[in-house]
């Protein structure tokens, strides 16, 4: 009887599949049914009590089973699966949010990368807070330098540093003459340059302190490029003989990778500086060669500590200068961070804006967007409470379902960022230290992602977070207005960030295209320039070089199509040109300039063909002439401001200048001609005056051997190219030569300001996306949410236009308080774009005109549609669906 | 029936633990033994008995066989596993370090150790 009893009971308590659990659970309450009633207990009344005292079985079956280890994997795959389903219940919404965290995490973590570099990480070198680079500054150098001579005394008597190294002022080239023969850049420092910055060569060793010496053991250092590059990273390359300019040196050592000259510049081999302080007594009028000095501070000691203690050492050097230049030289001393980022630091913080605001957006749009999930899923969360899932369950689906969106956001975005990072290095320009450095960082792509994470799970949450009332079941009362007043404040201030971005990046444009456009004063459509440059250690006299470009200026003339040739030692309107001081030229017959005043004038020695070859007008008296080059008077033509300036109210011609800066010697030079202006300072930078020099037949003319010719051709520059080509070679066919249509190396000066408004209009535009996919999820949303609301009016008549105004109205409130907040931002903070602003005021109005109307537009596009799709809703269906 | 004494968070691991190193047993063997042991003022509730048990199953510390009982019915049987048995020794350490630190507490030193 008991027996039966208990298998009744089994297939009462035990309709599922058994297992082990079961059978013991079965166990257990035989044991206590069989107990009860050998008390004398009559057996249903056991049977009660016993299942009364065991508690609930399912419970504990459960309970069992969350002991397994992983038990909460299959949870979590659960609310996975759960979270993946509702997705594909709501397209809309999920790609909202995967399009904004895709853009916002990738458009940030790339530029963020880029600006990382400039900002804020830490140079390469060990401890680089504690490296500065001194010397003195000039108005025509502003990158410290030192002469060699007052070097040599300021390594004996410096006391603020620890270490004090120098190195060449520029790169030169030089040629490796081996059986393919190149030519590469070359460079010279000290042995205690390297110890300085922390280095130690990626193979071999540094210079010895006795290879750093006068006549020294001919040795040089390689850069890793060099290595890999022409040696193929031969490890037998330590102690071989190398010819560098005909004179064979033994390669010491292989400098590191990644190693980046304190300068940025880029150098091939690098020998030892060898400072000679009795040649550094002699040259250059006594002063010593320049030479870039970098220095280790001592512990304890500040930069303006620094710069006190080596006050007196300067103030010493300053009473040998020409009282002249007195004014005008002063000491710095500053941070090689400093040094290195300055110009490019005014980009980097304003990109770094654009980065916060695009964030920022990306954020609003996340929290904005999930929380008009949250409020549209009440009812839903209601429903699972009210079957009995507990309230951490229901987070833990929130949190779920926010974790798998920013996972995959986060994915694509940093695919975004590495595709980005590719596009920026191509559209780069080279004067952008650091870019090409620039790698996808993964603690920036953790940031970007943990913010942007943060943003949706903290709004997923806040929903989430409250206890779903039963009121929430009967879907008559909606909540979602709770939240209302923060949803719209989140898409004001969107609106409010794009107006500021938009207008930012609008005003760059504007500023680029006035680059574009502007007057340079010279013709660069059909004109070649080619850059020749001759090895000094074969053309070490000046009757070689002069021998050479007249030659070459005679071939090229002869060219087919050729219309002027002309021979210079800079181009304008950028790149390396000789700059003197105004006050330094002495008209005869007037009293000298005062010292420091007048700024810097650029001086270029000229064939007679230079002005015709660019086209730059003779506004008043004569061009060169060839005959010009035998005469034995020097003639030199001013531009208009340099004729303005020295001869105000004067007719300049037949002036004669006297003899110091740009001219040498002799009897002085006589004004001939005045030409038009031309852009000589860079594309944006104020022009100044220019002088032209003649180069005549004489030796005396013809220092330097970096010429460059310039070709007016009526030809197109594809076919001559070649020919140059040739005409070079058949002077001397190991000469290299670099030649470049005058236009694209203008192209090339525009980079910059190319790829800054690039950059930031890419980010505007980003900025806007965001925004305008931020308000129509919200128009969108509150129409869904107000559909019953809709129903009703239009029941009570209400026509198709009143609703839509109804909607509209709504958007365009938020559209015109964004716009208004964004604006006067926009005014405020507009001046920090000054210094990247070429000819364009920061309060343009045709910008902050043009851009809010555009705005203004898409925004009603975003909110048109939605509301139309509002309008389209059937009275009956909606009042019936309740 | 006397009132049950809410259990120790980790005290129940340790009855357990105390009542298998005696000999095997299976799950109401072991309520059956503390309950006894303790003169009825602990008693186990079944809900979180199999729960302990599945758990120091998982930790490794008892292990589960099925065997045949003095009446020839099935049961699951658990047995003290040889890192069960340090554990029992450690957990009796903390025990009573713990029981003697709340005696000493409570003011009851003495007597505790009386």
């Amino acid at each position: 009887m008991i027996s039966e009893l208990l298998t009744r009971l089994r297939f009462l308590t035990f309709r599922k599949r058994r297992t082990e659990l079961d059978e013991e659970i079965e166990f257990h309450l035989e044991h206590a049914i069989a107990t009860r009633i050998a008390a004398g207990m009559d057996p249903a009344e056991a049977r009660r009590q016993a299942l009364i005292e065991f508690g609930g079985i399912e419970s504990t079956r459960e309970q069992c089973d969350r002991q397994r280890p992983a038990w909460w994997i299959g949870t979590v795959m659960q609310d996975v699966h759960y979270a993946f389903r509702g997705f594909g219940r709501n397209p809309l919404f999920t790609i909202s949010v995967l399009i904004t965290l895709t853009l916002g995490i990738g458009a940030t973590t790339a530029v963020f990368s880029v600006v990382d570099r400039i900002l804020f990480r830490p140079l390469p070198y060990s401890n680089p807070s504690r490296i500065v680079s001194v010397g003195f500054v000039h108005s025509v150098e502003r990158q410290e330098f030192v002469m060699g001579r007052f070097y040599v005394e300021w390594q004996k008597n410096q006391t603020p540093f620890s270490t004090i190294a120098a190195q060449s002022t520029m790169v030169h080239n030089c040629d490796l003459v081996e059986n393919n023969p190149v030519q590469l850049n070359c460079i010279s420092f000290q042995a205690s340059f390297l110890p300085l910055f922390g280095i130690s060569p990626a193979l071999g060793r540094n210079f010895l302190p006795e290879e750093d010496l006068p006549n020294g053991p001919p040795v040089v250092m390689i850069s890793y490029g060099l290595w890999k590059g022409h040696y193929n990273g031969d490890l037998h390359i330590l102690d071989r003989l190398i010819t560098v300019d005909g004179h064979p040196a033994r390669v010491v050592g292989v400098l590191p990778k990644d190693f980046q000259f304190p300068t940025l510049e880029e150098a091939d081999i690098v020998s030892p500086f060898a400072l000679d302080p009795a040649v550094q007594q002699k040259v250059n009028a006594g002063f010593g060669d320049p030479e870039r000095v970098f220095a280790r501070l001592k512990p304890g000691v500040s930069v303006e500590q620094a710069y006190a203690q080596m006050l007196p050492l300067f103030n010493d050097d300053l009473k040998s200068f020409p009282p002249s230049a007195k004014s005008e030289t002063h000491l710095s001393i500053r941070t090689l961070r400093d040094r290195e980022t300055q110009d490019v630091r005014p980009v980097a913080w304003v990109l770094f804006g654009f980065v916060l605001a695009v964030l920022l957006i990306a954020c609003a749009n996340v929290a904005g967007l999930m929380m008009a999930r949250g409020a549209g899923r009440q009812r839903e969360l209601a429903v699972r409470s009210a079957i009995g899932a507990s309230r951490g369950r229901l987070i833990r689906q929130a949190l779920t379902e926010a974790v798998v969106l920013s996972f995959a956001g986060g994915l694509a975005g940093l695919v975004t960022a590495q595709a980005l990072l590719i596009v920026f290095d191509r559209l780069a320009p080279t004067g952008i230290p650091f870019i090409s450095k620039a790698h996808l960082d993964l603690r920036i792509a953790v940031f970007t992602t943990l913010i942007s994470c943060l943003c949706g799970v903290m709004f997923g949450l806040a929903t989430a977070l409250q206890k779903p009332r039963l009121a929430a079941l009967n879907a008559k009362t909606s909540m979602s207005r709770n939240h209302a007043f923060l949803r719209r404040s989140l898409v004001t201030v969107q609106i409010a960030i794009s107006i500021i971005l938009l207008s930012g990046a609008a005003l760059l444009l504007r500023s680029f295209t006035r680059i574009e456009e502007q007057n340079l004063g010279m013709q660069t459509g059909g004109v070649l320039t080619v850059k020749v440059a001759l090895p000094s250690w074969r053309y070490n006299t000046s009757q070689k070089v002069m021998d050479f470009y007249l030659r070459l200026e005679s071939s090229l003339r002869r060219l087919p199509g050729t219309r002027a040739v002309g021979i210079t030692d800079s181009i304008p309107p950028g790149g390396w040109q000789s700059d003197f001081r105004f006050a330094d030229l002495h008209v005869q017959g007037k009293p000298p300039i005062p010292p420091g005043t007048g700024g810097t004038v650029v001086g270029r020695s000229v064939t007679p063909d230079y002005l015709r070859a660019l086209n730059i007008p003779i506004v008043r008296g004569r061009n060169f002439a060839d005959q010009d080059r035998t005469g034995d008077e020097r003639e030199v033509i001013l531009s208009r401001l340099l004729a303005e300036r020295l001869f105000p109210g004067e007719d300049p011609i037949g002036k004669l200048l006297l003899p110091g800066a740009h001219i040498s010697s002799g009897a002085g030079a006589i004004v001939v001609g005045v030409a038009d202006n031309a852009k000589n300072n860079g594309l944006t930078e104020e022009s100044d005056p220019e002088m032209y020099t003649l180069r005549r037949s004489l030796l005396d003319d013809w220092s330097g051997n970096h010429l460059i010719a310039i070709v007016d051709s009526a030809m197109t520059m594809a076919a001559i190219e070649p020919w140059v080509r040739s005409e070079v070679s058949s002077i001397d066919c190991t000469i290299p030569v670099e030649m470049e249509p005058l236009n694209q190396s203008l192209n090339r000066l525009a980079d910059r300001p190319r790829f800054e408004t690039t950059l930031l209009g890419f980010f505007a535009l980003t900025g806007l996306v965001l925004a305008v996919v931020g308000l129509y999820g919200l128009i969108a949303f509150m129409t869904t949410q107000r559909t019953h609301e809709i129903g009703v009016r239009m029941a009570l008549g209400a026509t198709r236009s009143d609703i839509l105004y109804l909607i509209a109205n709504d958007g365009l409130r938020m559209v015109l308080v964004g716009l208004t907040i964004g604006l006067g931002t926009a005014l405020a903070v507009s001046r920090m774009l000054k210094t990247l602003l070429f000819q364009v005021s920061v309060y343009d109005p045709l910008t902050y005109i043009t851009i809010p109307l555009l705005l203004s537009l898409v925004a009603l596009v975003a909110i048109l549609i939605p509301a139309r799709a509002g309008t389209r809703v059937d009275p009956a269906v909606t009042l019936r669906a309740e | 029936m006397p009132q049950s004494t809410d259990l120790l968070q980790g005290t129940l691991d340790l009855l357990i633990l105390q009542t298998l190193a005696l000999e095997p047993m299976h799950g109401w063997g072991v309520a059956q033994r503390i309950q006894q042991l303790s003169k009825d003022v602990l008693q186990i509730g079944q809900g979180s008995l199999y729960p302990a048990l599945y758990r120091l199953e998982y930790k490794g510390w008892i292990r589960s066989e099925w065997q045949i009982t003095e009446n020839n019915r099935r049961a699951k049987y658990y047995r003290l596993t040889q890192t069960g048995k340090k554990q029992l020794t450690t957990e009796l350490a903390t025990w009573d370090r713990l029981s003697s630190a709340i005696a000493s507490v409570l003011g009851r030193a003495t007597e505790a150790a009386s």
